[in-house]
């Protein structure tokens, strides 16, 4: 028997009726390991997905492949990449735009946090759209901030150009980008006023860390190497320039670092300072650290870290075969399911389970375009950590109530499909269900399947039938399913607010 | 809270229109309700308990005016220093004669003419000269100095977090609130749970249509056997939300909305009034004001203009407040504060560029008003700091006035909230 929907008050545009298409039918589950590869290196497992990691001969070989993205075919996420033009202008024009009030800065932003989010949930390359995620967050220049913001969508294409070519490569290239400059305080640096806070940062947060062996004394030193790399916006006209009268050219010595830095111009000098910086040994055991903590578990042992510091080191610094050693590493296998789900990758995902497909955006209502003012709403939006450490990457920091709460009414918002729904399509509720008549427990599991890659098991199913006030064993035709308004909602709504979602 | 269809693009003044930026980008009122923050951002979730600070305490507010806004336009000079300032900005002085109180050195705006009774009943007032411990001029950079309030430290805990985190006040994420936006702002950020939401009626579990009651069982269910952050996250926020729900199922009566004035500052202020008189141990709320960079066109006293339309509504605004707290209001004090103050002088666009000196208002409860308290540093040219009103008292000396005065039980704990903050003589804004 059809339920009437809740008051108005929780209700948004129910009855309204969105564009559908037959969703792909369920796939077998992956064998667990693969299950769990995918999870961490994904956002979020799909029918599709399997169905590549099939294709592929298996997890490992999926890996190897996604390795190199250029090779990945990716209609879904070529046709995003027209969706979004502002993004792709020069730094110079979208400050024009923003000084000649023709398109506020902010307006770019706001579509490249879309754009990146987009690609996530539809993008074929899924390791290059985790790891430019994981770098930006290493080396993040917050997205609204109020000069670095012109130069932001400019960074992310650099960010995903070396996303897995090696960290000396992204290094050397992000902090003497000018988003990077602007963002802390770099573009401003002279020889006569030094400004150290991108000299400390490139330090405690980007390469050795804060107990990475330092002193006050390299701090400075490493702010002077720094200066010379200018940027100017408002006055007296917007550029990004080395000026060699600016860079201080004494000598440089940061830890173990030597340089005569005789030359006017010193972004030789610079780079070696920045290569060796990339290639320092506590860097390498910090990025293998922080590598570990994203995909591995929030205290990983220290084996595994060493693990991938050698593979860091002997390959100078090379990021794919740093992340081969981590998932070849015993340690990786274990404890499937255990890493919270930051918001973000859990609104990804949610997005990803429930077979949404967005469409081109021709107004401000479509999904794509609507969807950042629901996901920005959880606290981790893309690149909007407003300091440059980077969200945190522990679970503990992921597991406020809050959190909870945003994130539990979003799935109900997605699952019952009322915001937002324009020009995006959901599958058909009928191409959703296993061969009818079924179990609750059947149509539970073959959901789980569809939306975790897996059945979610006896807790989760007896806590699904008891907000439906139904049991496990209850039979259900193909007329009561697809009749009812709750049934399919709430079951689609609580295997996203179950553990197996939340966790990956 | 503005919507990015409805927010045009920033003025060109140097610094990107910043109403967008970071928590202004979180255009709620869009999504038609529903979204809450993200909550404690570090820390032990096994730590959270459900249970607020204990009930019938004080509450204090944090307006913020986000965008930097113009003391000089709200608490203005009189005598001497109005002159000064007339010469400096002469297309927007306020002008003497229309500055409102009887504190012989200083006016209030006229708009803020709705607050005047609080102001002369001695429980509205002011300090002038404020601001961070060194110039920021930066918004992004500012604000976070602002809300960190803890110079020099890479922890990232915001102070109203350390103060909600202190024995004697510490509680469950109630303790804390944010409203109004949906992200914590970095004041809230920290080991203390907090919570944040565009309206209190966001503090309940998304329902799918089925009981309150059976829905947390349900959820209960799915995670009895989940350990780990996130499983004792899950088991919190039930357990708020299950004392929230009376205020949340009954949000249409018990919040006010219709009696606030038109404009950003009425759900936010209905839905603080009628969180304070559920009385669920909420001791502090932060509340993000924005809109207050007035590079170009800040105007006089027309109905439109920028600053006048502002302080209208926020004085308007905080008159219904008080009054909608009814006895509550015993318990209540509201402090405003902004990332800078202007430029004395003003641009060339009739507005004016970002400056340091800056006036915070206070009211409500255990203020001692009716007057500017404080140091004052003058406007003639050698007063100046680069162009600048001058600094006379860190805004933390003001905050930890404020917090001393309201939470007793912490009084002793300064520098746990400020770290480094010197002890200083008292302003002599709380009685």
């Amino acid at each position: 028997v059809s339920q009437s929907p809740v008051e108005p008050t929780a209700v948004r545009r129910v009855g309204q009726r969105v564009v559908v298409h037959a969703a792909p039918k369920a796939p077998a589950p992956l064998p667990g390991r693969d299950r769990h590869l995918v999870r961490r290196f994904s956002w979020g497992i799909t029918p599709e997905l399997v169905a590549d990691v099939r294709r592929a001969g298996g997890g490992r070989k999926w890996f190897e492949k996604q390795l190199d993205p250029g090779r990945v075919s990716d209609p879904a996420g070529s046709a995003i990449n027209g969706w979004f033009p502002s993004i792709t202008q020069p730094a110079s024009k979208i400050f024009t735009n923003q000084r000649d009030d023709v398109q506020g800065a902010w307006e770019v932003a706001t579509d490249l946090s879309r754009w990146t989010v987009a690609r996530r949930v539809h993008s074929k390359r899924q390791v290059h759209e985790v790891m430019t995620d994981f770098w930006s967050n290493l080396l993040n220049v917050s997205l609204y901030h109020d000069e670095a913001m012109f130069w932001r969508m400019d960074y992310d294409r650099l960010i995903r150009r070396h996303a897995l070519s090696s960290f000396e490569l992204l290094l050397r290239s992000a902090i003497t980008h000018p988003a990077m400059g602007l963002y802390l305080d770099n573009a401003f640096s002279t020889k006569d006023a030094p400004n150290e806070n991108l000299g400390r940062e490139l330090l405690e947060l980007h390469t050795v860390g804060v107990d990475g062996g330092y002193t006050e004394a390299d701090v400075k030193a490493s702010a002077r190497m720094l200066t010379g790399y200018r940027v100017d916006t408002w006055w007296p006209e917007f550029k990004a320039y080395y000026s060699p009268q600016d860079h201080d050219t004494r000598p440089v010595k940061v830890m173990g670092f030597r340089h005569a830095n005789g030359a006017a111009d010193g972004r030789a000098a610079t780079a070696a300072y920045l290569t060796y910086l990339a290639r320092h040994p506590s860097t390498a055991n910090r990025i293998a650290r922080r590598l570990c903590v994203k995909f591995v578990g929030d205290s990983p042992s220290p084996a595994i870290v060493r693990a991938v510091a050698r593979a860091y080191t002997a390959n100078r610094t090379a990021i794919k075969p740093t992340l081969r050693a981590l998932v070849s590493h015993p340690d990786f296998a274990e404890a499937p399911l255990k890493k919270v789900r930051t918001p973000m990758e859990d609104y990804v995902a949610t997005v990803r389970s429930l077979g949404i497909r967005m469409h081109r955006p021709s107004n401000d209502d479509a999904f794509v375009r609507a969807f950042y003012w629901q996901y920005s709403a959880n606290g981790n939006a893309p690149y909007e950590w407003p300091a440059p450490n980077g969200y945190p990457e522990a679970g503990a920091a992921w597991a406020s109530a809050g959190r909870v709460l945003t994130g539990l009414r979003h799935h109900q918002d997605l699952a019952a499909r009322w915001w937002p729904t324009a020009q995006a399509s959901f599958p058909t509720e009928a191409s959703l269900l296993p061969p009818m008549p079924c179990t609750l427990q059947q149509l539970v599991d073959h959901l789980g399947l569809r939306m975790l890659g897996q059945k979610p098991g006896a807790q989760v199913s007896i806590g699904v039938a008891q907000v439906l006030g139904m049991k496990r064993s209850r039979r259900l035709t193909r007329d009561e399913v697809l009749g009812d308004y709750w049934l399919l909602r709430r079951i689609q709504a609580s295997l996203l607010d179950s553990p197996h979602h939340l966790h990956r | 809270m503005t919507t990015p269809g409805t927010t045009p693009p920033g003025p060109a003044c140097g610094c990107p229109d910043f109403r967008m930026s970071r928590r202004r980008m979180l255009g709620a009122s869009v999504a038609g309700g529903g979204l809450l923050a993200a909550g404690q951002m570090f820390g032990d979730a096994f730590r959270q308990v459900a249970y607020g600070a204990a009930p019938g305490g004080n509450v204090v507010v944090v307006l913020s005016l986000r965008g930097g806004s113009d003391g000089l336009s709200i608490v203005v000079p009189r005598g001497d220093d109005h002159d000064r300032l007339a010469s400096y900005r002469s297309n927007i002085v306020v002008p003497e004669g229309t500055l409102l109180g009887s504190d012989p050195r200083f006016g209030l705006h006229p708009a803020l003419a709705p607050l005047l009774p609080m102001w002369n009943g001695g429980r509205m007032g002011a300090v002038h000269a404020v601001g961070l411990h060194a110039p920021n001029r930066s918004h992004f950079d500012a604000m976070e100095e602002v809300e960190d309030a803890d110079p020099g430290s890479s922890a990232r805990v915001g102070w109203i977090n350390r103060v909600i985190g202190l024995d004697g006040i510490k509680g469950g994420p109630e303790t804390g609130v944010s409203l109004g936006g949906t992200l914590l702002p970095t004041s809230l950020v920290g080991q203390a749970p907090a919570l944040g939401a565009h309206q209190v009626r966001d503090f309940g579990v998304a329902d799918l249509g089925a009981s309150g009651a059976l829905r947390r069982a349900s959820l209960n269910t799915m995670w009895a056997r989940t350990g780990g952050p996130l499983g004792g996250g899950v088991r919190v926020a039930l357990a708020s939300a299950q004392k929230f729900a009376p205020l949340v199922d009954d949000h249409e009566e018990r919040v006010h909305t219709a009696a606030y004035p038109e404009g950003p500052l009425r759900d936010v202020l209905a839905n603080t009034a009628a969180l304070v008189r559920q009385d669920l141990g909420t001791s502090m709320i932060a509340i993000d004001y924005g809109d207050w960079d007035m590079h170009e066109g800040l105007g006089r006293l027309g109905e439109w203009d920028w600053m006048n339309r502002h302080l209208t509504h926020f004085a308007q605004a905080l008159k219904v407040f008080f009054a909608d707290l009814g006895t509550h209001a015993s318990r209540v004090t509201v402090v405003t504060i902004s990332e800078f103050g202007r430029r004395v002088e003003e641009n060339g666009s009739g507005g004016v560029d970002h400056g340091y000196g800056n006036a915070m208002l206070l009211l409500g409860a255990g203020v001692a008003g009716g007057a500017v308290r404080g140091e004052w540093p003058g406007l003639r040219r050698e007063d100046l700091e680069d162009g600048d009103l001058a600094m006379r008292h860190d805004f933390r000396e003001v905050l930890w006035e404020v917090v001393a005065n309201r939470f007793p039980t912490v009084s002793g704990r300064r520098t746990s909230v400020f770290p480094g903050l010197a002890a200083s003589p008292a302003i002599g804004i709380m009685a």
